[in-house]
């Protein structure tokens, strides 16, 4: 069962997930994207008047941007509820729901939980896997935030240069790493039991499904609940498969 | 970037005004974030006495590395073009940019008839994006903060155990069709589904040790493979770039 890699330990993960320290780090989190957006804002606000902006341009700009985010919003949020048991709330509030995503945070703590010997949520999963795979999630999203903010001034300064890079390594290495992994990740829970298939199988399908009726009927919302739609029905039929 | 030349020079000003200062800001709050969101788990790991060799913290840093480390370089680079530098330091900390905050940029670019890549339109996107992260934030402290306690406490223990169990293949199942529906590259697909079916039922009940580098290792092959086995004729090279978006 145990890997011998895997420290011993309580599997009481919410237990050290909900810990204080987590929340007050939460509240960190959204209070810099608070202050952040003041700041631009007023940024906005200074610069307006010089490239004919009027303050109902402003208000425009801002309630639209706030309409077209409840979807893909509540869509987060959904997901974010499914991962709670996984991860505790603080953890899935600061990674999943803010600077990172489902996908990339999901597939980073398997990871990370794999080179202990573990796997997420069941036994192996223990107080230390958690505190590992946490680690190893937050400090792999920390490098999108170091990578912009050492490019973007350099990107200011050779913008057009750098965009020229060879364009067809830009489409192929991308594409090759993002489906080689996701592909790896996702073939690796098939051998686990006929549940993990099933799931697998049903997130999959029902995404294709998704994506296929948001272009032919053009509804675009589909794309944006495609992943929270998917993965409670593939929930709902590990259910039904496990019989539990 | 638009041509400035023409432009009086008192929007080039305010221009550069709003650019030190969100440049400036920017990156200052940016910073801010990164240390409070690893400030969390650095805890858990360094004082909640959980028995945690740092050995171990390298090596899963480094699974996730050999993973993800293109996308953390490549991201960045596709997005800028799009976002333009202010909204950087807001996009890359909110996340989800593909499928909220462009989208959110764009209908405010429309709707006050901006376009973009003009000052009016970065500015549009910049306020829209401000306006995307207050829903953001207030439907995620709502829904996953507020109420995220007591949803757990009245979902069945076995609808519990069944999500702490199969979300990963759930989640997977579900993110795997989305990049290849994204990335549109059948070739690179075929590619990649192959050397991860080859390494993950041929090689590793043959070589199990090698489970803790198999994801870097399919992420290795299949740039490689696919670049070795690239179409070659020019109209599908010029295509751009559109890679997946994770964040």
């Amino acid at each position: 069962m145990h890997a011998p890699m895997a420290p011993t330990g309580s599997t009481d993960i919410l237990a050290i997930a909900n810990a204080p320290v987590l929340w007050l780090c939460v509240a960190g989190v959204f209070g810099v994207i608070v202050v952040q957006s003041l700041i631009f804002l007023r940024a906005v606000r200074r610069a307006a008047p010089a490239v004919q902006m009027t303050p109902g341009d402003i208000r425009t700009s801002f309630r639209s941007g706030a309409v077209s985010a409840i979807g893909p919003s509540l869509a987060v949020a959904l997901v974010a509820i499914a991962l709670l048991a996984l991860f505790g709330a603080p953890a899935v509030l600061s990674r999943i729901g803010l600077i990172g995503s489902a996908a990339y945070d999901v597939s980073a703590a398997g990871i990370a939980a794999g080179t202990l010997g573990a796997k997420l949520g069941d036994e192996s999963y223990t107080q230390s896997v958690f505190a590992v795979a946490f680690f190893a999630m937050s400090i792999g999203g920390a490098m999108w935030m170091i990578a912009t903010l050492i490019l973007t001034p350099l990107l200011r300064r050779g913008d057009a240069k750098i965009r020229a890079i060879n364009p067809a390594a830009m489409a192929i290495v991308p594409a090759a790493a993002l489906i080689g992994a996701f592909a790896c990740l996702g073939f690796t829970e098939l051998p686990k039991s006929g549940t993990h298939v099933v799931t697998f199988a049903v997130s999959a399908a029902v995404m294709a499904l998704s994506l296929l009726l948001a272009k032919t009927l053009g509804k675009s919302w589909l794309r944006e609940w495609g992943l929270a739609i998917s993965i409670v029905t593939a929930l709902g039929s590990a259910l039904l498969t496990s019989g539990s | 970037m638009t041509s400035t030349s023409t432009a009086p020079a008192a929007t080039d000003q305010a221009m550069a005004e709003f650019d030190r200062t969100t440049s400036r800001w920017g990156r200052a709050t940016m910073i801010a974030g990164l240390l409070v969101s690893i400030a969390g788990p650095l805890y858990l790991v360094f004082a909640a006495r959980l028995d945690i060799a740092p050995a171990q913290l390298w090596i899963a840093f480094a699974a996730v590395a050999a993973t993800f480390g293109i996308i953390w370089i490549v991201e960045p680079l596709t997005y800028y073009p799009i976002l333009g530098p202010a909204a950087m330091y807001q996009a890359f900390m909110i996340g989800n940019i593909s499928n909220k905050l462009l989208p959110a940029a764009l209908i405010a670019q429309t709707n006050i008839g901006a376009r973009p890549g003009t000052r009016r339109g970065q500015l549009a996107s910049v306020v829209a994006i401000c306006g995307a992260a207050a829903v953001h934030l207030a439907s995620l402290a709502l829904f996953v903060g507020l109420l995220g306690s007591w949803l757990i406490s009245v979902i069945p223990p076995a609808a519990m155990n069944v999500t702490r169990l199969y979300v990963l293949p759930a989640v997977l199942g579900a993110v795997l069709v989305q990049a290849i529906v994204s990335m549109k590259q059948p070739r690179t697909t075929v590619i990649a589904l192959a050397v991860a079916a080859a390494l993950v039922f041929l090689v590793l009940p043959a070589v199990p040790g090698l489970a803790m580098v198999s994801t870097a290792i399919a992420v290795l092959g299949t740039v490689l493979l696919a670049w070795f086995f690239r179409s070659r004729q020019p109209a599908s090279e010029a295509r751009p770039a559109q890679p997946v978006h994770l964040k």
